[in-house]
């Protein structure tokens, strides 16, 4: 479904990512692993065309996507969670969900898709006509996910979602997570929470500067020595 | 305490600040820069709304829409053609500044050219009085704050409740995130210099009756504005608001107790509230 080619991305004279190519197939749910500066960011940013790339291709769905503007391909069904959540954060809650379904003119859709969002995160029915900014850290995430949800997502990218969250909550997000994943929905997760990225993928790609250095089921990743090391700490 | 005549004239300047302040801070949340030729926009409705009267008899309101029209126009005009070109990976802000202070003279001189020097006096479209009993205020003056009210209560309407308004907030709070979700960063800040400019173009219509109506009668308007959002909080739209209706007070206030000087006054006391509040009132202190 989405297909990474030789892709590289380029800030002034700094090489953030250089010859990535990977694959995420429909209904897959994919980990991609590395430390800080890896260029996991740079690899969303560059598929929701926030970066342009300049070297390579992606395709989505057998057509070319990159050079395209992010409304565009968020209209073809790819929707980022961005890193540190970046709510609108002197809108409402409820407001905040509208902006996820920005591009859908079905206002029956919208509707229905509201409900759903809502009776997956039950919390955040309370809150509605508060302000973002005016939630906890942990609500903050779970409305960033649901706003995202709003867009109606074929492919949803999270990036570090769970940066921040106490460990409970990081069960929580988890739990959510997977729901939406078993929904059908296809996932990319980006994570410095190794753990918890080859506990929920089925499939991991791991960055090194720029570069990727190693992919595999997570259940093959987990028994890998290097990973073990680097990214477990065992 | 000054008599009540004094108040409303203030009052009427606090209008036109607020509406001024108000396009140039919209303006500012969505591109970032600050449009130093927002006054010659407000000089050149107030031309607009003076020839659709005059000359082609356009009843006052409508050429007030008019010149809102058409000088809106002309703001997305500048930001295709200059901001948007100026601004984005590589650009300073010095570009951009340089190019707008540019259309300051541009604009002067065009208009110069165009319609003459000389100011140009306007009939009063609305004659006669309100008697309040001890004092008395032109009807003009009480369509400036009526239709100043009537501008602030259509801005907060299309900002919270439509969906243009919504993606403007959204921009201005987290462009990056607007635009993940589909919103066109670049549609919203033509949106929002067409609506900026089409504020200040109506602000000069409505007072070319009220004062005269020349190429450079944009310029303390512009000033007036500028300190009005640095009171509020460069940033801020309530800041705005609330930096207008004070300035617009305090300079009535101060002209009225001492008449020479009046301007260096009021600048000192701008100065002394901003050495007490560098933020300005509404503004995020600063980290
Ligand atoms: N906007 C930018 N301008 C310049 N350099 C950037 C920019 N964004 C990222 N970089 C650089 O590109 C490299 C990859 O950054 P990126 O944010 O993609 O890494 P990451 O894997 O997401 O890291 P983290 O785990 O810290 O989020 C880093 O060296 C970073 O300094
Ligand atoms: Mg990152």
């Amino acid at each position: 479904m989405l297909e990474l080619k030789n892709v590289w991305i380029r800030y002034g004279k700094n090489v953030a990512v250089r010859k990535l190519t990977l694959t995420v197939n429909k209904g897959d749910f994919v980990t991609i692993l590395g430390a800080n500066g890896a260029g996991k960011s740079s690899t969303l940013n560059a598929i929701s065309g926030l970066v342009k790339i300049k070297r390579g291709e992606i395709h989505f769905k057998g057509q070319k996507i990159n050079g395209l503007k992010p409304g565009a391909i968020a209209a073809r069904g790819i929707i980022q969670i961005p890193e540190g959540r970046k709510l609108f954060p002197l809108m409402s809650v409820m407001e905040n969900l509208e902006m996820g379904a920005y591009l859908c003119k079905d206002t029956k859709r919208v509707r229905d898709s509201l409900e759903k969002v809502l009776t997956l995160f039950p919390v955040l029915k309370e809150k509605l006509g508060g302000k973002a900014r005016e939630l906890s850290g942990g609500q903050q995430q779970m409305l960033a996910i649901a706003r995202g949800l709003m867009a109606i997502p074929e492919l949803l990218m999270f990036d570090e979602p769970s940066l921040g969250l106490s460990p409970l909550l990081r069960q929580q997000l988890a739990e959510k997570i997977k729901e939406v994943s078993r929904e059908g929905v296809t996932i990319v997760l980006v994570e410095q929470n190794a753990r918890l990225g080859l506990m929920l993928a089925t499939y991991g790609y791991v960055m090194e500067n720029g570069q990727l250095v190693l992919q595999g089921k997570t259940s093959d990743l987990m028994q890998d020595e290097g990973v073990r090391k680097a990214y477990l700490g065992v | 305490m000054p008599p009540a005549g004094i108040w409303i004239d203030g009052l009427v300047q606090s209008c036109i600040y607020m509406t001024m302040a108000f396009g140039m801070v919209l303006v500012f949340s969505i591109l970032g820069i600050l449009n130093w030729t927002h006054g010659q926009f407000y000089m050149l409705g107030a031309f607009v709304v003076y020839y659709a009267v005059t000359a082609a008899g356009v009843p006052f309101p409508l050429s007030l829409l008019i010149s809102g029209v058409i000088v809106g126009a002309l703001g997305m005009v500048v930001e295709k053609l200059v901001i948007e070109r100026l601004t984005g990976p590589g650009y300073g802000l010095l570009a951009v500044t340089a190019a707008t202070m540019a259309l300051i003279f541009f604009f002067e001189g065009a208009a110069g050219m165009a319609f003459g020097l000389m100011a140009k006096g306007m009939a009063t479209t609305l004659p006669g009085v309100l008697d309040m009993g001890s004092f008395s205020i032109s009807y003009q003056k009480i369509a400036v704050i009526i239709f100043t009210l009537v501008i602030m209560v259509a801005m907060y309407i299309v900002l919270n409740r439509t969906k243009v308004g919504k993606a403007i907030r959204a921009t201005a709070q987290q462009p990056d995130a607007a635009s993940l979700y589909g919103v066109n960063v670049g549609w919203v800040s033509l949106i929002v210099m067409g609506i900026g400019c089409s504020l200040a173009a109506m602000a000069g219509g409505i007072m070319g009756p009220v004062q005269s109506v020349d190429p450079f009668m944009g310029r303390i308007p512009m000033i007036m504005s500028l300190l009005a959002i640095v009171i509020g909080g460069l940033g801020s739209l309530t800041g705005a608001i609330v930096g207008g209706i004070i300035l617009g007070l305090l300079n009535s206030v101060i002209a009225y107790k001492i008449s020479y000087f009046s301007e260096v006054a009021l600048f000192l006391l701008v100065i002394v509230i901003l050495l007490i509040r560098p933020q300005g009132l509404f503004g995020a202190a600063p980290k």
